[in-house]
């Protein structure tokens, strides 16, 4: 029978999801360093933003451990964040 | 082997206190208007904000985020630590935890030295108003966390917590990583985005 816990495995995940953001953070900052800008540079940077939002939510703060409405807060959270950033980021581009 | 004695378990609520969440869920909405009213505003003075947003620290920026996403790292592990039931472990990643936090203030300190240096301040133009106020208010938000983390830092040492006891350190922990989820979006949103 297996009595392994399985949170023992959870600084595994955690530890590559720490390199994860950590990489992803690098990235966000390669394109502010080399000068992208424009409407769809902001959009791939906002939605990198989204994405180690997301990863924050499941994996630092155990809500992929968690049933029901709660589950999703982080997500929606961030769903709303990238909705009215995108809407002002598309209406100052002109678009 | 039974499958289900590796899959997560599934729990009700998050970790920690309900009504540390619905605060988190305060603290995330007030945090989502400050966003929303920085990127409407941008879109009316886009020359404006392109440009100052060029005056910022991008590698202190940067530092500063690799900074966050650690001590939330070092808060999962004393998480874990505790659950393990160790915790003489769990406080050491506490305190490891602290000291990332006293260096994102070190490091943001820095930058509003030079600032306030240069004469910059909240009435120099939109981008700096919302650029300090914004930074400010997380600021605030990372000292009030570090507390948190330092307080449970010397109740782990000594022993308050175990296995079966500790939601208080989740509670922190789930705090702690609120502070660096709106991190995650102030930096590239006023650091990044032109």
């Amino acid at each position: 029978m297996n009595t392994r816990n399985p949170e023992q495995h959870a600084p595994r995940g955690a530890s590559l999801v720490y390199l994860l953001l950590c990489a992803l953070t690098l990235f966000t900052w390669g394109v502010a360093v080399t000068g992208q800008s424009g409407l769809w540079a902001s959009l791939l940077v906002l939605g990198v933003a989204l994405l180690k939002g997301q990863l924050i939510g499941d994996w630092f703060m155990g809500l992929r451990g968690v049933s029901g409405l709660w589950r999703w807060v982080v997500l929606l959270w961030l769903l709303l964040i990238g909705s009215l950033v995108s809407a002002a980021f598309v209406m100052a581009s002109g678009g | 082997m039974e499958a289900s004695s590796v899959r997560t378990s599934q729990r009700r609520y998050p970790p920690g206190d309900l009504a540390l969440w619905i605060f988190i869920l305060a603290e995330l909405s007030v945090f989502a208007v400050f966003f929303a009213a920085y990127a409407f505003t941008r879109a009316n003075h886009v020359e404006l904000f392109n440009t100052y947003q060029l005056t910022l620290d991008r590698n202190s920026a940067l530092a500063n985020t690799l900074v966050l996403i650690t001590a939330s790292y070092f808060v999962v592990r004393a998480v874990g630590a505790i659950r393990l039931n160790n915790h003489r472990r769990a406080s050491q990643w506490l305190w490891a935890a602290v000291g990332m936090a006293m260096l994102f203030l070190l490091i943001k300190g820095h930058e509003y030295a030079h600032h306030l240096s240069e004469g910059i301040n909240l009435s120099t133009n939109t981008f700096y108003m919302f650029y300090l106020s914004l930074t400010f208010f997380h600021f605030m938000h990372v000292i009030l966390g570090m507390i948190v983390l330092i307080i449970l830092g010397v109740r782990t040492g000594k022993g308050h917590y175990d296995a079966h006891n500790h939601t208080d350190i989740e509670s922190g922990a789930s705090y702690w990583h609120m502070v660096d989820l709106v991190w995650m979006i102030l930096f590239p949103l006023v650091y990044v985005m032109q």
